[in-house]
């Protein structure tokens, strides 16, 4: 778990959540509050935040779609959507929430036998992206974010780069743990 | 003395006789067309059968006769085997189970088997725990299962007899492919091409699971059993020793794929086996070059031809030198006997993962063919019929676009033109019927690194169907094709709504036969492609229907239960990219249309 701690260092920038600026009826938002009372979202440290705009996001959300589909697709279909191999993960992150969501990830879990989830525990790429996956799946579910790969919005693209280097960062500190 | 001189002989007699036994067995019973005996129909991988009882006059009649649920949910391939004996003896994917069923007693199980494996195998099959099914020889069943495990059981009572390890699961190798026996030896290759694994082909003892030779598919010659100076390549000499690792940058052959996980196939007059190997380790094409350069990675994606006795390479044909699009070069080599430009030739054909269709000299490696089956291919234009090398389309090439840079509109995708489903050629019309996929793709490498036991891939991959063509079905993402494998042309084609991801059978009965990922199974006229009789089973089908015959009665079975890379790609659907984002498709979901659920059926004509 001190992999986690070191990859929730790399907090992103305060973003406000993406219903909000969707303006989403007050009763899905008050779901939305139940689901996530634990996560402080509101200070924007939490991980698992996101912004959706146009269909664009941000970039630490562009990342986790761009992770998702390196490492994540390949049993749970495109996108989130699930598949023959592996659940749906649309709805699914959000309702695991983000300690069993990281970790499962990172321990793994046999569902029942035949259906098996692998952990990645010793691949620092993934685990320095835990954070960034969550908030792709969220943007999808909670965020209404649409199929295949989003564009950043151009007023956050500066950021793009210093969240590269914060994974990269964390890549290389669960590297070294 | 006389006396014990006759016993000597008669012992020596005895053993000579179980060694011929051993070695003949399983041509000797697929010369029988009576009998289904190896996964492929016969030797040549033809999936040709006499049987003409079913034919186009009756087929409209087929009916169901029984259907038996395998109680396993993942994707189905492989089919059942008939030897005979009045059972039908079928397989599972994970935790790959095997059945005997009584096939006069609506399918009773007569033994089953279920091997104990470690579960964490599962999670790294890169592509469903699929396996494609049992092999028979002698008395005795094979199965690779998916930890690796090589078994040997007795066909009589589901015994286990012997098991080897053919794999460490732990670093990502597994297994999905089925055995083939040839003369006293059991031969098989390995999963795990995602996993930066070192792929080989083995040979253990049909009598005792002992090892016999292994040849690697990547490294230097004597681990390849490569002679430079004999084994050929388009006829020629390969000359230069160890391209296995010359043509890697330092070290990456060690995790170099090449994992050969299709169909093998086997030539009794030539005695030579033949296989394909898999892509060569990462995705990513940069951490595949020397010293800033493409090279070859070989002997990744090569049609290799081995002395089944000893593993020694007599000639290889390296179908994607330096492969930038996950092009799998694992499709089963038909061996057909065919008329070109005037002379008989000795001939394989490979209806390839690459939207080409090849045809080989398989005595000697020459390439003679080498023309598109997916019209839409794009990444290549054609091949140097000299060099034996494809002329890259560089605005396509995900080396020359670039690392962190997506290609996009590629075809065809990764999951190839032509998967792991076996063609069927039939010798009367000399045509090779498929069912493939038109999907395309955009590919973006990127840097990855290697970690043992993590899938070590470097890619990201998006998927899209096919640009349609005049008279096309709209919204297709496959066909089932015949396909004249020495004019290199399409004769007929019939579009589906998915990809075509199951085996083909053609039959003496002017009948081909084929199943979809809806779970049809369809009989089509096979000089037209007029289709003339369906039948939906409960599941997608991605496995293959064969046909034997039992007590004067013509059969044919199919496994169904859908799942296989097709059932991870196609479930959700996907995008016309065109239509922007987050637009509803006009492109099917699988999941609309099919579940999960492995059932075997089975069919006759009514009495």
């Amino acid at each position: 778990m001190t992999v986690f701690a070191r990859a929730c260092r790399s907090t992103l920038p305060v973003f406000v959540v993406a219903l909000l600026m969707l303006g989403l009826p007050p009763a899905g938002l008050a779901d939305e509050q139940r689901a996530t009372d634990d996560e402080q979202r509101t200070t924007g440290e939490a991980p698992g935040a996101f912004v959706v705009e146009d269909g664009k996001v941000d970039p630490a959300t562009y990342q986790g779609y761009l992770v998702y589909t390196r490492v994540c697709m390949a049993c749970h279909g495109p996108d989130g959507l699930g598949s023959s191999f592996a659940p749906n993960l649309v709805r699914g992150a959000e309702r695991l929430g983000w300690a069993d969501f990281a970790g499962t990830i990172a321990t793994g879990r046999e569902v029942q036998p035949g259906q098996v989830m692998p952990s990645f525990a010793d691949d620092p790429y993934v685990m320095g992206n835990i954070p960034n996956i969550y908030s792709y799946l969220r943007a999808r579910g909670e965020g209404g974010l649409g199929r295949g790969r989003p564009k950043i919005i151009e007023s956050m693209q500066e950021t793009t780069e210093d969240i590269e280097e914060d994974n990269e960062a964390a890549a290389e500190s669960a590297d070294g743990a | 003395m006389l006396r014990e001189i006759g016993y000597a002989l008669t012992a020596a007699g005895l053993m000579a006789a179980s060694v011929a036994y051993a070695n003949d067995n399983q041509l000797e019973l697929q010369q029988n067309p009576e009998f289904w005996a190896t996964q492929l129909g016969n030797y040549q991988g033809n999936r040709f059968s006499e049987l003409d009882q079913v034919n186009r006059d009756n087929v409209g009649e087929l009916r169901s006769v029984w259907q038996f649920s395998t109680g396993v949910l993942r994707g189905h391939e492989g089919g059942p085997l008939y030897v005979g004996d009045g059972r039908l003896y079928i397989h599972t994917p994970f935790p790959n189970k095997v059945f005997a069923l009584d096939l006069e007693d609506e399918g009773r199980v007569v033994w089953s088997y279920e091997p104990d494996q470690d579960s964490r195998v599962i999670p790294v099959m890169c592509c469903d725990t699929v396996n494609r099914g049992l092999a028979y020889a002698d008395g005795r069943l094979f199965l690779g299962q998916a930890d690796n495990t090589l078994i040997a059981l007795d066909a009589e009572s589901g015994e286990l007899l012997w098991e080897v390890s053919n794999g460490d699961h732990t670093v990502g190798e597994t297994n999905t492919m089925s055995p083939l026996v040839v003369h006293d030896k059991v031969l098989i290759g390995i999963s795990g091409g995602e996993y930066g694994i070192r792929g080989h082909m083995t040979a253990y003892d049909v009598e005792t699971g002992e090892q016999v030779w292994r040849g690697y598919s990547t490294g230097p010659d004597d681990e390849v059993l490569i002679d430079p100076e004999t084994t050929t390549m388009l006829g020629e000499p390969i000359g230069e020793a160890d391209l296995g690792v010359s043509t890697w940058p330092e070290g990456e052959w060690e995790r170099g794929g090449g994992a050969p996980w299709g169909w093998v196939t086997y030539d009794p007059e030539l005695d030579l086996i033949y296989y394909g190997t898999g892509n060569p380790g990462t995705w990513n094409p940069e951490q595949r070059t020397k010293d800033g350069e493409p090279v070859d990675n070989k002997w990744a994606i090569t049609v290799f031809a081995r002395d089944p006795n000893n593993g020694e390479v007599k000639w290889v044909y390296q179908k994607v030198p330096f492969d930038e699009w996950d092009y799998d070069g694992v499709n089963e080599n038909q061996l057909i006997d065919i008329e070109y430009e005037g002379e008989q030739r000795k001939g394989l054909a490979i209806i390839d993962r690459t939207g080409f269709g090849f045809l080989l000299d398989r005595e000697t490696g020459e390439l003679l063919v080498a023309e598109k089956f997916a019209p839409e291919t794009n990444w290549a234009d054609d091949y140097d019929m000299e060099t034996g090398r494809p002329n890259v389309n560089e605005q396509y090439s995900t080396y020359r676009q670039g690392v962190d840079v997506n290609t996009t509109d590629i075809c065809p995708t990764a999951m190839g033109a032509k998967n792991m489903q076996p063609t069927a050629y039939s010798p009367r019309t000399g045509l090779i019927y498929a069912g493939i996929n038109r999907i395309c793709m955009n590919y973006e490498p990127f840097e990855t690194e290697y970690v043992a036991g993590q899938p070590y891939v470097g890619a990201t991959l998006t998927m899209m169907p096919a640009p349609t063509q005049e008279g096309d079905m709209e919204g297709r993402m496959g066909s089932f094709i015949a396909w004249d494998p020495v004019a290199g042309e399409t004769v007929w084609k019939i579009d589906e709504r998915f990809a075509v991801w199951s085996g083909a059978l053609a039959t003496a009965g002017d009948l081909a036969f084929y199943g979809t990922l809806e779970g049809h199974v369809k009989a089509v006229d096979i000089e037209t492609g007029e289709e003339l009789w369906r039948f939906k089973t409960p599941s997608g089908i991605i496995g293959n229907v064969n046909t034997f015959m039992h007590e004067g009665k013509q059969y044919l079975a199919v496994l169904s239960g859908v799942g296989g890379w097709a059932g991870i790609g196609l479930a959700a659907g996907l995008e016309n990219p065109e239509d922007g984002l987050g637009a509803v498709s006009a492109f099917s979901a699988l999941g609309d249309y099919t579940k999960l659920g492995g059932v075997l059926t089975v069919f006759a004509l009514p009495d």
